[in-house]
């Protein structure tokens, strides 16, 4: 495993290193250069301890580092003009900071050990705080950030007592022994507390709903490198946190999950329908995220194997699909100067090619065959139907409303006449273009063979 | 060697699509090489489609592994069977005539290029959709139709009823979508596979839930009622689109869907009953619409629903033979009846009214034949390609065991098809021209020409030729009395009289306060006004107010955040408000006093 | 203050510090902790300006009270089991007064009032040397008395440290007065801990002691005492933008920082003893520590202060404070998690 978390510390220096024209394409090549390494993980045994007791992948890590490592120098691209002003000290701190955050992901999704993972996964705030609050545009990302640390925070302090409580009383923390050793716990007040503490951590951060207001904030108010690691990998900590711990405790989940169970699926209907009233597009992306991530707390609860594999799959697919979003939405705002869908109608005529990727990523978000949203979502479907059929009425619908908002949103920001005060907007940038592209290419390769990422097979 | 010859078929819409970018032909424009790619790979499937009546072998390729989850395999696999034999040369004709008739119609478009590469993909995704053997692969053709049919419909994306007929058609096609879900979801459930073979080996007896969710997917895709406002808007695309999305090829899928699965539905009873009377309750409701319609395409369109509820019927009585063919025969004359409509539009400066055409017979001859020869086929007239398909579902419907409202319903709706259709011609082709005299008419272009002769050939010929390769066994040969069997030529006539002399009586009468009747003939039965208001919204409302404002940005927001901080405030300035008074210091000494005898006594 | 009194101050508060805590015997501790507190206030009042005296005053009646009760304490206990030695305190009740007697000196709970006023009115160094080494002395006294402690009573007084501290810290803009309740909440979570294992309260004072000096120092450069000061700051010492996050944030005690690490091994040991809903409670409450820290955060390195300090001239001086510490101080401050096998007390 050190081979990729040591060339990612490395990353440091050399940014640090860097003379000012060549910084971004430093860092660029650099990180594209390790981003295949987590690909050498694919062929190996369905085993956690294969590389290290310490940080290790297996089937479930492997397709998150993979998502991980390739959204790096994605953000590094789609930071260069958000960046252009600042001086070159600024740059080299705010990609320090990715670069940390970066180093952070990666060891908290290798971690073997549950403390070391707490550990992590916290850690992964302060990198992203400082992102967000302090390259954020607006005031208000202030109690963005705000809300982000406390909900986090709050959320998983009762996880960090129940980690250390389980490790007084079973002598390890190690996730692999945890779950193969697991004793099965007795359905008992202080059990199922125990339970809540464990996930709710996770539920915060992925987040369920009602306790999702930190995410359209952030999301709204970060920069687009924060937004983009935001939904792409951030979200997926909860996911993957979620995916581990539930197995540690193993015969709980069966009933203490209706609540939430019920709350995703009812909170994937309202959010999806605020999308439907958004005029705000990066937030109308971030509630789509929330609405997305329901599903895959539905499936994680439910606990089949199918349902796993289809949590898995829409985690990767969902995390390419709204970072490329974000990146739409980003050099929208970088052209009007504004985040307002209304403002920026209209555009296809201008940039033909950026319509094309509007088009290709509204479709990959309402989950067109045969791309592995799709396949994601399937999975979830199938999964919550042979829990209860009637659930299908609920993710139908929401299936319904997820198309109708991307539609919408590409409808109105491409489609339409053209408003005059764009005319004089500049032409996309190959930057942008590779960056869309960037994004679009592993989503199409994955749909090739969406094998290597359906996540742990028991 | 048929099953290579197909697959060559299917292989030969590649390129196309591949080179688009790389501009490799350099002697012809994009455009022409499209069309000729496509007329020779229907020459190509002619040859398989030819050897497979020979044989009548059915066969299904199965390559390419693409995943396996725990116990469900999924691989690219393909079944050629009479209907997908059949149906690919039909289609591939139909797209044929219609992209050379869009290089007329289309030919000042700047975008021509990409419109031609739209429906080549439209195409392939259909053919994808035909061949499936595997209920994903179908579904990947199910939504990649639908996804083409949003992106022609909306092809002037600068005009707002054009973005809202895609979203419209979007919308109504996804509601159906979740059935077909729900369909994929109870399969893979109960059967465990998503393979037509495997489902029917493992399900004798059909459930009527899955069959439920394919009814739905089917009514949504093929504008079943209750779902069918979405046809006629989506006329708001160009007249190709029309012709060859909305009438002959994608809105049939449903109706395909039904066929394929047809083995699982012929059992259960509750399935067929709704199937027909959904079927016939569209056919009636769409033929109404039809009547008091003005904008040609519009006619066209209702006309189009009308006939797809009468496939509907068909399958409610088991006849699935009979409404594939009936989807082969439709093809035809349906294309053909858009490209006229096209040809008069195009030629009347895009003027869709008919009350603003007329006596287009004499400026518009090939257009004015074919349009006649094309209504008269639609309804049924003998020895016309639509005469195989309709006279038999009519007699078979009358034959059979069956519903007799459903039944009385569609012989009213196949009289008001005469009605429509005899309306249409009337007012566009006869009496004196109405349109303005300044209008240069010209029906010289060969690629106008080539493809309405060829498919009126097709009406006037493919009826014939598709029955007789029909295997002997499917449609029952029925042996009925002489007034049963002249009962669908004489409810087709007695449309055309009725028409006729309200023609007449329109004509001679000054206008007069519309009826109730009208009015909901011409309103289209208020559907839309209702449906279409309604639902979006309440839907809207609820999820501005109670989604939005009331849950997300009131309640949560004041039940956690702000509710904290608040407490956190209160407390904070309850414990920090100290006036620094060492006499106040002191007198907190009584509290360790106070909590000790409280904890030691 | 006088050149030459100086040395004779500062061996004399530490020479107090060091007698009581290495005596054995109350009376000398007695006396030390008497020697500590007089020396001390000339230290406060190092600047004369009215509001030292007064926080000397305060500093004085407080702590010369909690001397008084010490005594009594001691000298009831001496009377009924006839010992001096401070590990057999035996009787319950002088125990409660001793107990009473160190709080007010550590100013924990409900006997905090002095401390964020005493803060206050003194300079940064001498506001350090409070938060810090004057904790040395009772805190030495406890861990050689921990075992006749009464918990219940530690436990509850603890617990309102940690809230006092939060809450209050909320309401400031004054930097030493935040400093001032960070430094009650921390002595909630040492003597939290006390009753059960006693080194995990030396190291925490220990990571404690290395945190609050690093924040006070980095004041101290700018002699920043309020929140608009130190939000000036950022034209003038750059480097110290992502230095205060970083001490402020380890401050908070947020992972993987070394703050973190001795709330840890105090979650660790109470859970180990059976106790769940303490440890809950406190590691919340304690996030509101956190958000003032990041209030001072926000204002010093996330935003820029729109107007430049050129009115007060300072951009033109060199700095001529001592920053000698800073570096490895500010190291001790962010790194310490990873070696914390190396240094986690006995149990």
């Amino acid at each position: 495993m050190l081979k990729l978390i040591i060339p990612t510390i490395m990353l440091l220096p050399l940014t640090w290193l860097s003379k000012k024209h060549m910084i971004w394409i430093n860092t660029t090549t650099h990180s594209l250069i390790i981003s295949p390494i987590p690909l050498l993980f694919l062929s190996q045994a369905n085993n956690l301890f294969i590389h290290s007791p310490s940080f290790s992948s297996d089937p479930l890590t492997t397709p998150l580092l993979m998502l991980t490592t390739w959204l790096l120098p994605l953000m590094i691209m789609a930071s260069q003009h958000h960046l252009s002003n600042e001086s070159l000290l600024r740059k080299k701190l705010y990609l320090s900071m990715l670069i940390t955050l970066q180093v952070s992901l990666i060891m908290t999704f290798t971690a073997t050990e549950l403390m070391m993972f707490y550990i992590l996964f916290e850690t992964t705030l302060i990198p992203t705080l400082i992102i967000i609050t302090r390259w954020g545009n607006q005031p208000e990302r202030l109690n963005a950030g705000s809300y982000f640390l406390f909900y986090t925070l709050v959320g998983s302090l009762p996880l960090l007592i129940a980690l250390i409580h389980t490790h007084n009383t079973l002598g390890s923390l190690n996730i692999m022994l945890l779950t193969l050793s697991s004793p099965s716990l007795a359905n008992s007040w202080s059990n199922n507390i125990m339970w809540l503490a464990c996930v709710m951590a996770f539920m915060v951060k992925m987040p369920l709903y009602g306790l999702h207001l930190w995410l359209p904030k952030a999301h709204v108010e970060a920069p687009i490198a924060g937004s983009m690691v935001l939904a792409a990998v951030l979200l997926k900590l909860g996911g993957y946190g979620m995916m581990r711990l539930t197995l540690i405790l193993s015969p709980l989940t069966k009933h203490m999950a209706y609540p939430f169970l019920m709350l995703s699926l009812w909170g994937m209907i309202m959010t999806s329908s605020i999308c439907l009233r958004q005029t705000d597009l990066k937030s109308l992306i971030a509630y789509s995220s929330v609405s997305h991530m329901a599903l895959v707390i539905a499936a994680i609860l439910i606990q089949t194997p199918w349902s796993f594999a289809g949590a898995t799959i829409l985690m990767v697919a969902h995390g390419l699909t709204s970072s490329l979003l974000f990146c739409l939405a980003n050099s929208n705002y970088e052209r009007t100067h504004s985040r307002t869908m209304i403002l920026s109608r209209g555009l296809q005529i201008l940039l033909p090619l950026m319509a094309f990727w509007w088009l290709t990523a509204s479709l990959a978000n309402l989950a067109l065959p045969p791309t592995i949203n799709l396949l994601g979502e399937l999975f979830v479907l199938m999964a919550s139907f042979s829990w209860a059929n009637t659930t299908i009425a609920l993710t139908g619908l929401n299936m319904l409303i997820t198309a109708l908002y991307s539609l919408y949103m590409f409808i109105t920001t491409q489609r339409g006449t053209l408003t005059h005060h764009i005319k004089n907007m500049k032409p996309s940038l190959t930057r942008e273009n590779m960056l869309m592209f960037m994004h679009l290419f592993p989503l199409l390769l994955l749909s090739l063979n969406p094998n290597i990422i359906t996540g742990p097979t028991p | 060697m048929y099953t290579a010859m197909t697959i060559l078929t299917l292989i030969s819409l590649i390129p196309p699509v591949a080179t688009a970018l790389t501009n490799t032909n350099k002697k012809s424009s994009y455009p022409h090489y499209v069309k000729t790619i496509i007329a020779s790979t229907f020459m190509v499937s002619l040859l398989p489609t030819t050897m497979f009546m020979c044989t009548d072998q059915e066969t299904i390729i199965s390559n390419w592994h693409w995943t396996a989850t725990q116990t469900l395999e999924l691989s690219l696999s393909f079944k050629l069977d009479y209907f997908s034999m059949m149906f690919i040369p039909v289609a591939l004709f139909v797209t044929w005539s219609i992209m050379e008739f869009s290089l007329w119609y289309m030919h000042s478009d700047p975008n021509i290029n990409q419109f031609f590469k739209y429906l080549l993909i439209f195409l392939t995704t259909m053919l994808i959709l035909v061949t499936a053997n595997n209920l994903f692969q179908l579904f990947i053709g199910w939504e990649g139709v639908g996804i083409m049919s949003f992106l022609l419909i909306g092809w002037w994306y600068a005009r707002e009823e054009a973005n809202t007929a895609a979203i419209q058609a979007i919308l109504y096609n996804r509601i159906g979508d979740i059935g077909f879900i729900l369909a994929l979801a109870w399969f893979l459930f109960h059967t465990n596979s998503w393979e037509p073979q495997q489902m029917l080996l493992l399900n004798t007896s059909s459930n009527f839930l899955p069959l439920a969710g394919l009814l739905l997917a089917a009514a949504g895709k093929s504008a079943q009622l209750g779902l069918h406002p979405w046809l006629p808007s989506a006329m708001e695309g160009p007249t190709p689109v029309s012709a060859l999305l909305h009438s002959s090829t994608m809105v049939v899928a449903g109706i395909f869907l039904l066929i394929r699965f047809h083995p699982l539905m012929e059992n259960n009873q509750p399935i067929q009953t709704l199937t027909l009377c959904l079927g016939a309750i569209t056919t009636l409701f769409t033929a109404i619409c039809a009547l008091t319609q003005n904008d040609i395409k519009k006619i066209v369109a209702f006309s189009t629903s009308s006939q797809l509820g009468l496939m509907m019927v068909t399958i409610g009585i088991n006849q699935p033979h009979l409404a594939f063919l009936h989807i082969c025969t439709h093809a035809f004359f349906k294309a053909m009846l858009f490209m006229c409509s096209g040809s008069i539009i195009h030629n009347l400066n895009n003027e869709q009214d008919i009350r603003k055409m007329g006596g287009l017979f004499k400026t518009l001859p090939l257009t004015s034949t074919s349009l006649t020869i094309g209504s008269l086929a639609l309804t049924g007239m003998p020895f016309l390609t639509g005469f195989y398909s309709k006279d038999p579902i009519i007699e078979t419907a009358n034959m059979s065991y069956t519903n007799a409202w459903a039944l009385s319903m569609t012989l009213i709706a196949t009289s008001l098809t005469s009605a429509y259709s005899t309306r249409m011609i009337l007012l566009t082709l006869t009496n004196q021209p109405r349109f303005p005299t300044l209008i240069n008419i010209n029906e010289n272009d060969p690629s106008l020409l080539n493809p309405i002769k060829r498919l009126t050939a097709g009406s006037l010929l493919a009826g014939f030729l598709i029955i007789n390769s029909i295997p002997p066994i499917s449609p029952s040969q029925t042996t009925v009395p002489l007034y049963l069997k002249l009962t669908a030529l004489s409810v087709t006539l007695l449309g055309f009289l009725t028409a006729f002399d309200l023609y007449l009586l329109a004509n001679k009468l000054k206008m007069k306060n519309p009826s109730h009747t009208f009015r909901f003939s011409n309103m289209l039965g208020f559907y839309p006004n209702t449906i279409h208001r309604t639902i979006p919204y309440t839907s809207l409302l609820m999820s501005q107010n109670l989604a939005s404002l009331l849950l997300d940005l009131a309640w949560l927001e004041k039940s956690m955040p702000k509710a904290i901080s608040h407490h956190q405030i209160s407390a904070s300035t309850t414990i920090s408000s100290q006036k620094g008074m060492i006499k106040l210091y002191s007198l907190s000494l009584l509290i360790p006093l106070s909590l000790a005898l409280l904890l030691i006594v | 203050m006088n050149p030459l009194a100086q040395p004779i101050i500062y061996s004399a508060v530490f020479a107090g510090t060091l007698i009581a805590a290495s005596s054995s015997h109350w009376f000398l501790t007695w006396v030390g902790l008497e020697m500590n507190m007089l020396a001390f206030i000339p230290i406060l009042t190092k600047k004369t300006n009215p509001r030292s005296t007064e926080a000397a005053i305060k500093y004085f009646l407080v702590q010369a009270t909690a001397s008084m009760i010490l005594m009594m304490a001691i000298l009831s206990n001496n009377l009924l089991s006839g010992q001096w030695t401070m590990t057999s305190t035996t009787n319950q009740y002088s125990s409660l007064m001793i107990l009473t007697a160190l709080a007010m000196k550590l100013g924990m709970a409900p006997f905090h009032f002095w401390v964020p006023e005493v803060t206050q009115g003194t300079t940064l160094t001498s506001g350090l040397l409070l938060l810090t080494w004057q904790k040395l002395a009772p805190i030495s006294i406890m861990y050689q008395i921990f075992p006749v402690v009464n918990t219940n009573i530690l436990l509850t007084f603890s617990t309102l440290s940690i809230m006092v501290g939060s809450w209050g810290g909320l309401n400031q803009t004054q930097l030493r007065k935040i400093l001032a309740y960070s430094s009650i909440t921390h002595m909630g979570w040492m003597m939290a801990i006390l009753p059960y294992n006693p080194n995990i309260t030396i190291f925490n004072l220990t990571i404690y002691i290395v945190l609050t000096t690093t924040a006070f120092l980095a004041l101290n450069l700018n002699s920043s005492t309020t929140t608009l000061l130190l939000s000036r700051s950022w034209n003038k010492l750059t480097w110290l933008l992502p230095l205060i996050p970083s001490t402020l944030l380890s401050l908070g005690g947020l992972p993987p920082l070394s703050g973190f690490l001795p709330k840890w091994l105090v979650i660790e040991e109470l859970t180990k003893n059976g106790s769940l809903v303490i440890p809950t409670i406190m590691a919340i409450i304690t996030l509101a520590n956190l958000y003032f820290y990041t209030r001072l955060i926000y204002s010093t390195s996330i935003t820029l202060f729109p107007t430049s300090n050129n009115v007060k001239m300072k951009w033109q001086f060199e700095n001529t404070k001592p920053t000698l510490l800073l570096p490895t101080l500010t190291v001790l401050t962010t790194l310490l998690l990873p070696i914390a096998p190396l240094m986690s007390p006995a149990p």
